[in-house]
């Protein structure tokens, strides 16, 4: 078995494909793609931060103090052409025209409305089908605080002294108290995250290798010489199965502390304290836990994805299972997500969403262990199960001989 | 030596197999394909066989059940005295298999291939190291030796594949048609391989399409058609029940007269 092991690992790491997709892409492409993704989204959020916008005010003499305001603003230049416009149609059709960026109706002096007890109602004329736009953040920013003075002056008018008016305007104010603590808060957001990348990663790790192994030894003509050795071949499957179940941890090994090394490496450019604050309380036991989850996930996936192959006829074949299990995959992983799923007697037993939440409630630091103990026996027996069932098919003519 | 005796072996039809209800083949019946439903063989000590028979008559089947590949329903195999259908361990370490379509493990070199079935044969150390260097020699194969197998020609292929298959010095050498798609070259390799075996006195069974290399290595001849043994014995008994000199010819009166009966 371990000759089966060691020969299997050999021709694994001779694999540049498999070396490609099992090392290479979690090590370095995917830091790369999402460096390049959060390179250009930042870039295209400073351009936008950075543009200036051409602006109309109709009737700006009714807020002049704003209009003032609107004119100074860094970000906006004022329209310098010919035309007159009075109406938000008008408003509308020049920003369609790309004459102007923005137009700013304000139909009444506010000031004398306000006299009369009357509202306001400005309507800010633009084009927001663009996913980064500070356009209206900043007038309406801008718009409020001039409405902001006019409330306080007409408050004062009427007697009311500042305290006596932020107590008028908001008898009655909230403040959040949190017996969660900082942990617990971002484990509950980070924890999701963590085995939604962890366990498709474990799947990859071991597919690509099972297919090679299994349909591989297939196609090339080989697995018939290899049953004709004496050695059993359940001995042969557990060979197989040891390098496909390497090679899924190396992945999912690998690919964390890639990952930790380039948060490392990324947090001295940019601010990451959330995700250091939230990390700094998680022990190295917790990881140890993490890993420990993660194994019979390992063994399970493993002892699929060789069955899998084992029955495929050809590489092409097990690639076709191979696709909607990593779709597949995804489900008991959502399930951990809805509302509500608390890791309980019942979830625990649930293979795989069992795993995911488990490993949220350690990130959060409020696991119950007995649970984990719960979900190892449930995973462990399951990954026999299925080993169980990898050996028989290997002894059955009508799946090698298909 | 051996001997096979009432050998019999049935595949389950697939479903959409079953729909066709095409009744074109005899041996479709109850569901099943009845592949090789009574052979009968004897090849003694230092003889060499030769399996013939049309496409699809049972001679691969056969040759994986001698090998141990696949059970047979029905009948014995017996290998120097021992049924080898009960203990198939004790068939492995004694079978030798080369079939045309057997491959090599590409991102290994030609000693790796096979030193690693060597390895998976029981043998170790110096007593490995010794076989291997042995027959890498006889086969003249030292120049290819570091050499991945997927860089190989079909010619150094084949070399490696005869060496891994005899690597456990087998006490009988099975052959599943070892030239189909060889050139000439390759072919002259598995020739005098066969030839080899034949004077250090073991037996060989090879299945074969070329009647040339029937007559230039052949001691008997064995005919399966549609599953079933229609001729076993010496070369000039298959001449003389095929009613001519002329290989090709006795095959085919012989399979022309086994449609008749």
């Amino acid at each position: 078995m371990f000759e089966v092991f060691l020969k299997e690992l050999r021709e694994l790491l001779r694999d540049r494909k498999t070396l490609f997709f099992v090392i290479a892409l979690p090590m370095l492409v995917f830091p790369v793609i999402m460096a390049l993704v959060g390179f250009m989204a930042s870039q295209a959020a400073m351009e936008a931060k950075q543009e200036v916008h051409t602006y109309y005010i109709v009737n700006e003499s009714f807020a002049e103090k704003f209009s003032e305001q609107v004119f100074y603003h860094k970000s906006f230049k004022k329209y310098n052409g010919e035309l007159a416009l009075d109406s938000v149609e008008a408003l509308s059709d020049a920003v369609r025209n790309g004459v102007i960026d923005v137009g700013i109706f304000i139909p009444a002096d506010p000031a004398k409305n306000l006299e009369s007890g009357i509202k306001s109602e400005w309507k800010i004329v633009f084009n927001d089908a663009q996913s980064i736009n500070f356009i209206y953040d900043r007038l309406s920013k801008l718009a409020m605080s001039f409405s902001d003075e006019l409330r306080a002056l007409k408050l004062a008018a009427l007697g009311l002294s500042q305290e006596q008016q932020a107590a008028v305007l908001q008898p009655i104010s909230i403040t959040k108290v949190d017996t969660a603590d900082k942990r617990e808060n971002l484990g509950e957001k980070l924890g999701v995250f963590i085995p939604y990348m962890l366990i498709p990663l474990v799947l990859m790790g071991a597919s690509y290798p099972a297919i090679d192994l299994g349909a591989g030894e297939k196609e090339r003509g080989t697995l018939e010489t290899l049953l004709l050795t004496p050695i059993s071949r359940t001995e042969l499957v557990l060979g197989k199965f040891l390098t496909v179940l390497s090679s899924s941890i190396f992945c999912a090994l690998i690919t964390v502390s890639s990952m930790a090394l380039w948060i490392g490496i990324a947090s001295r450019f940019v601010e990451l304290d959330v995700i250091k604050t939230a990390f700094s309380s998680v022990a190295m036991m917790d990881f140890v836990l993490i890993f420990a989850l993660l194994l019979p996930v390992a063994v399970m996936l493993s002892s699929l994805t060789l069955a899998i192959s084992i029955y495929a006829r050809t590489f092409k074949e097990a690639q076709n299972y191979m696709g909607p299990l990593s779709m597949g995959i995804f489900i008991p992983i959502v399930m951990s997500l809805m509302p509500n799923m608390e890791l309980t007697a019942k979830t625990a037993l649930i293979p795989i969403t069992n795993v995911a939440l488990a490993i949220k409630e350690i990130i959060k630091g409020t696991v119950d262990y007995s649970y984990v103990a719960l979900i190892f026996g449930a995973s462990t027996v399951l990954a026999a199960g299925l080993l169980v069932c990898c050996v028989k098919w290997f002894n059955k003519e009508t799946v090698l001989f298909r | 030596m051996i001997a096979i005796s009432g050998l019999k072996k049935r595949f389950a039809l697939t479903r959409e197999h079953k729909k066709k209800k095409s009744q074109t083949d005899p041996r479709e019946r109850d569901g099943f394909f009845h592949s090789v439903e009574e052979v009968n063989l004897h090849c003694g000590e230092g003889e060499v066989l030769g399996l013939l028979g049309p496409n699809g008559a049972g001679k691969t089947t056969t040759l994986r059940m001698l090998s141990t590949a696949l059970t047979p329903d029905d009948g014995t195999i017996l290998v120097d005295g021992q049924d080898i259908v009960k203990k198939p361990v004790v068939a492995r370490k004694a079978i030798g298999f080369l079939s045309g379509s057997t491959g090599l493990y590409g991102r290994l070199t030609a000693k790796e291939n096979v030193e690693y079935f060597a390895r998976l044969h029981g043998l170790k150390g110096k007593a490995l190291k010794a076989r291997c260097d042995a027959l890498f020699q006889r086969l003249e194969m030292e120049t290819f030796l570091d050499k991945r197998a997927e860089h190989l020609s079909t010619g150094m292929k084949q070399k490696t594949n005869i060496a891994r298959a005899v690597v456990h010095n087998p006490k009988v050498v099975v052959l599943d048609e070892p030239t189909t798609g060889l050139d000439i070259m390759t072919t002259q390799t598995v020739i005098s391989f066969i030839r080899d075996l034949k004077s250090a006195g073991t037996p060989v069974i090879f299945s074969t399409h070329h009647l040339d290399e029937v007559a230039l290595l052949c001691d008997r001849v064995s005919v399966i058609d549609k599953g079933i043994t229609c001729f076993d014995g010496s070369l000039a008994e298959f001449k003389t029940k095929g009613q001519s000199h002329e290989l090709n010819q006795a095959f085919l009166n012989l399979l022309t007269g086994a449609a008749h009966v």
